[in-house]
């Protein structure tokens, strides 16, 4: 009862947030933290409850991004119209790439993941009909409203929020369905889940088919906002790293990790560009090495987990407390 | 016939492990196994639970040949294990540990829950269905495994030192535990260091020897067998009755 009226009370401060602070650089900043945290979310369906660390996500964010600015150019698709299309081509891909390498354990995945990211940066760098080396474009004017080609940052701040809130949606379902039991039990220990019945090379790759649709959206959602998508901005390795480290900074395998990671880090990487300029573009790699140390480190199950264990800690000695008073 | 096995072999390259082991099983009987560490008892547990696949040889379970069949095809047909070393889902609860047996025969999380506490009951954990299950001790975390296993309502329990490493008193209440499975007419496979443990609870014994069976019966034509005596219980019986008990805690 107390977390619902909690949670309630944030939703409120999230849909209220773009009119309290109604300058362009806040709006477009919120913006962007709900369109990573989307990404993040999707991540975290593989990365955090299923605990397979996909460092090439960018693959299926490259996909949707990719396929709405294709079909923009060849057949005059309004961009968000390929987002279908980029769902089915990055669960295709995800199932390619998932059944031969989700049987390597740990590190081997993750490894397998940068290899085909970075091959498909190469191959897209190469084709024509994809814009080569140089990138694609949107509608340069709006044609029409399904275009989504706003100047004002605030209709993509509502929309990105309304496809996050599907997306928590649907990952709270699978939490508290058998997949998100097993997906777990499989993270903790996949032999003792497969000695319970539990089909783990299935589940692992029924959570990679999701999580690669659910990212390729959040491509999509970016080349619409952004009207340009090119090799390095739909398929460059940071953001993949960018993905990951949200989703582990806040907390992998939690319902709003991904959201507090993204909440964190796109504002330090928004005004860290803005102080430092266009010097700053190799720093951010910097930085985003230091995050990952100081988790893996300090924080292995992320900031939310740090607060929730706290609040927790601080509950129970309170009730302690009151029971020792009341005695 | 539940559970055969019909000639199981398996060998590590030039090593030969288990050697030709048959048994059978019916339904409600108590198979023990026993022999000296490095026997092939655990690898010919492994065998019938699909952890390892026979080099030749046949595993039959309810008729049906699942030799080559992976753990979770065979847990799907009923067969069901614990671990030598405790493999608790150490994040989760212990309630969501045997959900996760449940889950096996419900997709319905409502479902898995209430199977989840009727276990817990079962086993006497149920005042500690919402602990981490990494909090629990050994012999928690070996009843709840054995709890998890149960949920998965299996026609065969396959159990891997479940009291190794449990004091006197723990092994009594395990005992106790398998004793209560056993009359709700389940048949079990336990592999054991502890000769009181199988001798109490199992109808028929197969002891192991470098990878050969060399004895197959009940527990009492077992012990008399001069091959046993001589191999394996010879030296150990004589050295434990000197120190006044029968079995190796170890």
């Amino acid at each position: 009862m107390k977390r619902s009226v909690w949670l309630l009370l944030i939703l409120a401060l999230v849909v209220a947030y773009p009119l309290l602070f109604a300058t362009p650089f806040l709006q477009r900043l919120g913006a962007l933290v709900l369109l990573y945290a989307i990404a993040a979310s999707a991540w975290n369906i593989v990365g955090g409850y299923a605990g397979q660390v996909s460092v090439g996500h960018v693959v299926f964010f490259g996909c949707g991004a990719y396929a709405s600015m294709a079909f923009y150019t060849h057949f005059g698709w309004p961009p968000i119209a390929a987002v279908p299309v980029g769902m089915m081509a990055s669960i295709g891909i995800a199932a390619l790439i998932g059944v031969p390498t989700l049987r390597l354990s740990g590190h081997y995945f993750s490894m397998a993941t940068i290899a085909v990211a970075e091959l498909a940066r190469l191959i897209v760098t190469n084709i024509e009909a994809l814009g080569a080396a140089v990138g694609l474009s949107g509608p340069v004017m709006p044609r029409t409203v399904f275009d989504l080609s706003f100047t004002s940052a605030l209709p993509y701040y509502y929309l990105f929020l309304a496809v996050l809130l599907v997306v928590l949606g649907l990952t709270y379902w699978m939490e508290n369905s058998r997949i998100g039991f097993y997906l777990r039990a499989i993270k903790d220990n996949e032999r003792a889940a497969r000695s319970l019945g539990v089909q783990a090379g299935r589940y692992k790759l029924y959570a990679y088919m999701i999580s690669a649709g659910l990212t390729s959206v959040a491509g999509a959602l970016y080349a619409t906002m952004y009207g340009f998508i090119d090799p390095d901005s739909g398929l460059g390795i940071l953001t993949s790293v960018k993905i990951l480290i949200m989703a582990a900074l806040g907390g992998a395998g939690l319902l709003f990790g991904p959201l507090v990671g993204a909440a964190i880090l796109v504002p330090l990487e928004e005004i860290s560009n803005n102080v430092l300029g266009g010097k700053g573009a190799g720093l951010t790699f910097v930085v985003y090495g230091a995050i990952i140390m100081i988790i893996a480190r300090f924080y292995p199950s992320g900031l939310l987990r740090l607060v929730l264990d706290r609040l927790a800690a601080a509950n129970s000695a309170s009730s302690d407390k009151k029971v020792r008073d009341a005695a | 016939m539940l559970l055969e096995a019909i000639n199981v072999t398996k060998t590590f390259g030039a090593l030969t492990v288990v050697n030709a082991v048959s048994v059978s099983l019916n339904k409600g009987d108590i198979l023990g196994l026993i022999g000296p560490n490095g026997a092939g008892k655990s690898t010919f547990f492994n065998c019938l639970t699909g952890d390892l696949l026979p080099t030749s040889g046949q595993v039959i379970l309810n008729g049906e040949d699942v030799s080559v069949m992976t753990p979770e095809e065979r847990a799907v047909r009923g067969l069901a294990r614990s671990f030598q070393v405790p493999q608790t889902f150490e994040t989760m609860s212990v309630l969501e540990n045997v959900m996760i047996g449940a889950f096996l025969r419900t997709s319905d999380t409502a479902k898995a829950r209430r199977r989840a506490y009727e276990i817990l009951d079962l086993v006497g954990l149920v005042d500690v269905s919402s602990a981490v299950a990494g909090s629990l001790g050994t012999p928690g975390r070996k009843r709840l495994e054995i709890a998890r296993a149960l949920a998965t309502d299996p026609d065969i329990l396959l159990l891997d030192e479940a009291m190794a490493g449990l004091t006197a008193t723990e092994v009594r209440h395990a005992i106790e535990l398998v004793r209560k499975i056993h009359q709700t007419g389940m048949t079990l496979v336990i592999v054991e260091h502890i000769m009181e443990v199988i001798i109490s609870l199992a109808q028929q014994v197969i002891v192991f020897h470098q990878g050969h069976q060399i004895a197959h019966g009940t527990p009492q034509e077992v012990t008399r067998d001069p091959a046993v005596v001589s191999a394996y219980l010879g030296k150990r019986a004589a050295a434990n009755a000197a120190r006044g008990f029968a079995g190796d805690p170890a």
